[in-house]
């Protein structure tokens, strides 16, 4: 089996030491394929059925985000990003949110600090399910014909879109955060239906493990491919599983608590190998993980309001000194962060500049350095093992 | 080794979840029930005396982020039921193509004029049954089942507590408004599970 290059250049398989005959091909992955999971492409040059340089380019799923946001003001701007990573619109809210409270120095009640925990985490293995399913996808025939771990994994995150549309009206594009709160509470005997889709979920999540993590094609397929060691893994500015499946022990939920993370600690999983195989297993961890997380927080959820009294009326009613400020969450896939420069003065109610800082982008740009050396049908296990969304990418 | 240990196992679990009810159901026969709060397109609302509520006050056209609501303003007259004089819409459309349902427009409303609708589908097969009209808009108040979500509804549970409870033991930094910390012993009071139709009532209550 093939072992990944530290980097391009280090390659065994560089391209002035394949044979001067050999019989280079060029292969476009993408834009319009199923396994890039939104529109992405590389440019793969192979040889053979090997892989000796993959050239990613993004940008087909560009809409201005940024630019859109210093356009309209504080107090437009959640709904937007909600289409951002579009498999878990909370946290793409939550993390302009922050930044934006941050900025405009407003606090968030404690029952809403909870009930952002609480949709954090709901999101969280609502994604991972997704991911799961689409991984086990794009290894095809070899997992029982490959759409039936995709179908579980639907049919159960289902469940949590369906608890989202009961809080907030949406299944995807909630909206229900503000600056300084949420804008739904939750309704009454909300909690019940989360504990018992929670104790349906806990079971069915072992079930997809049998057939995924712990089956032994899943495994043959998955170890040793994509490896990504430490040093790679910091040096990218990779962050979430990635990073955690390197052996890095880092998560934003601990180091840099926000929301109620203080209150209701994270354990953090992390896998030493850094293939396939371990962002695999942290992902199916950090969702048993997330389980307990809700649990708890469930438990311990505060009465009170759920928002610091400043309910939108007007689009210009936040105005901010200028100044800069970034924050960042951990989402499921990974730290993404907000960094806005504010104006002030007459530009007081917008954004002067904002920046997404966007997990995903940093797991592509590890593509040249660890496709090199494995055949085309890896190419999609590896992709698909970095879990990128692509509205998030090109944003 | 165990390849085909593994491929039996995944397959007992296909059997297995063979024999548990199915989770699609058959959809244009059948059209599954939505959450109290589930929302999709608008409708404009009459007062009791058949009044439009709507007084033209602009706040949605502005608050609106991606710029899909227009409006006309006729000039402002007497009301013939309160005898009041306040604005009244020449003409509204709202262009769904490009709406992203955030419920801005409702939240902001002064008059609990705008409100959205609770049907699934709003499909059409010109873009022009896509625009939403005036008149397709006060059409849709009884044509189509509203959701709960009104401006005032909304404003209500986002209101902080008027009254501030004695801080438990567990203090936190000072805070713009009174904490009300007092962490949830037991469980919070419902307990019935939530019925759709239930929810709208339970949630008025429910706000302080
Ligand atoms: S829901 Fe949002 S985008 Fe749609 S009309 Fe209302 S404010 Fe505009
Ligand atoms: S906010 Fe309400 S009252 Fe004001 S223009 Fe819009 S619908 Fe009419």
């Amino acid at each position: 089996m093939a072992t990944a290059a530290n980097s391009p250049t280090e390659s065994r398989y560089r391209l002035d030491q394949v044979d001067a005959d050999a019989d280079l091909m060029v292969l476009n992955f993408g834009p319009q394929h199923p396994s890039t999971h939104g529109v992405f492409r590389i440019k793969l040059i192979l040889d053979g059925e090997i892989v000796i340089r993959a050239i990613p380019y993004a940008g087909y799923l560009h809409r201005g985000v940024e630019k859109l946001l210093e356009k309209l003001t504080y107090a437009q701007g959640v709904p937007i990003v909600d289409k951002n990573d579009y498999v878990s619109p909370m946290s793409n809210e939550q993390a302009l949110v922050m930044a934006f409270e941050k900025l405009l120095k407003v606090e968030v009640p404690r029952r809403a600090r909870y009930l952002r925990l609480i949709f954090s985490e709901l999101q969280r293995i609502a994604s991972h399910l997704l991911w799961l399913g689409t991984f086990a996808l794009d290894m095809g025939g070899a997992l029982g014909g490959g759409s039936t771990v995709f179908m579980y994994c639907f049919r159960d995150r289902e469940g949590i879109l369906d608890l989202f549309e009961a809080v907030t009206g949406g299944r995807f594009h909630y909206n229900t955060h503000t600056i300084g709160g949420n804008r739904h509470d939750i309704p009454l005997g909300w909690d019940k239906r989360v504990l018992a889709y929670l104790d349906m979920l806990e079971p069915r999540i072992a079930e997809c493990e049998s057939m995924t993590t712990n089956n032994s094609i899943f495994v043959a397929r998955t170890q040793g491919i994509g490896l990504i060691d430490k040093d790679l893994a910091q040096g990218l500015g990779l962050s979430g599983p990635l990073l955690r499946a390197s052996g890095v022990d880092h998560d934003l939920r601990r180091d840099a608590p926000y929301h109620a993370y203080d209150e209701v600690p994270v354990r953090v999983m992390v896998e030493q190998a850094g293939d396939c195989q371990a962002r695999a297993l942290v992902r199916v961890r950090e969702m048993r993980e997330s389980i307990r997380l809700v649990r708890e927080a469930l438990a311990g959820l505060p009465e009170g309001g759920i928002n610091s009294g400043k309910i939108i009326k007007m689009p210009q009613q936040f105005k901010a000194q200028s100044g800069q400020v970034y924050a960042a969450i951990e989402t499921p896939r990974g730290e993404l962060g907000t960094f806005v420069i504010a104006g002030g003065g007459d530009k007081g109610t917008a954004p002067y500049r904002l920046k997404i800082r966007a997990p995903s982008l940093h797991a592509l740009s590890a593509l040249p350095w660890i496709l090199p050396g494995h055949t085309i049908s890896d190419v999609v296990v590896v992709l698909g093992s970095l879990d990128p969304i692509m509205g998030e990418v090109d944003r | 080794m165990g390849y085909l240990t593994d491929s039996l196992r995944a397959l007992g679990t296909t059997l297995r979840n063979m024999r548990r009810p199915a989770t699609t159901i058959p959809f244009p026969q059948q059209i599954r029930e939505r959450e109290e709060r589930f929302r999709t397109s608008f409708a404009l609302l009459h007062d009791e005396n058949g009044e439009e509520l709507c007084v033209a006050c602009l706040a949605c056209e502005r608050i609106c982020p991606s710029e899909v609501i227009k409006m006309k303003v006729a000039p402002k007259r007497e009301s013939p039921f309160s005898g009041k004089r306040r604005g009244y819409l020449e003409d509204f459309t709202l262009d769904l193509t490009a709406c992203i349902y955030c419920e801005l427009c409702v939240q902001v409303c002064p008059t609990d004029a705008i409100v959205m609708t609770r049907v699934p589908e709003v499909p059409g097969f010109d873009r022009e049954d896509l625009v939403l009209t005036m008149d397709k808009l006060y059409a849709n108040e009884h044509a189509k089942p509203l959701t709960w979500a009104t401006a005032s509804k909304l404003n209500e549970m986002q209101e902080p507590p008027k009254v501030a409870k004695v801080e438990p033991a567990k203090t936190e930094p000072a805070k713009t408004e009174p904490a009300k910390s007092a962490p949830a012993k037991t469980e919070p009071a419902a307990a019935e599970p939530a019925k759709p139709a239930a929810v709208a009532e339970a949630v008025a209550q429910e706000a302080p």
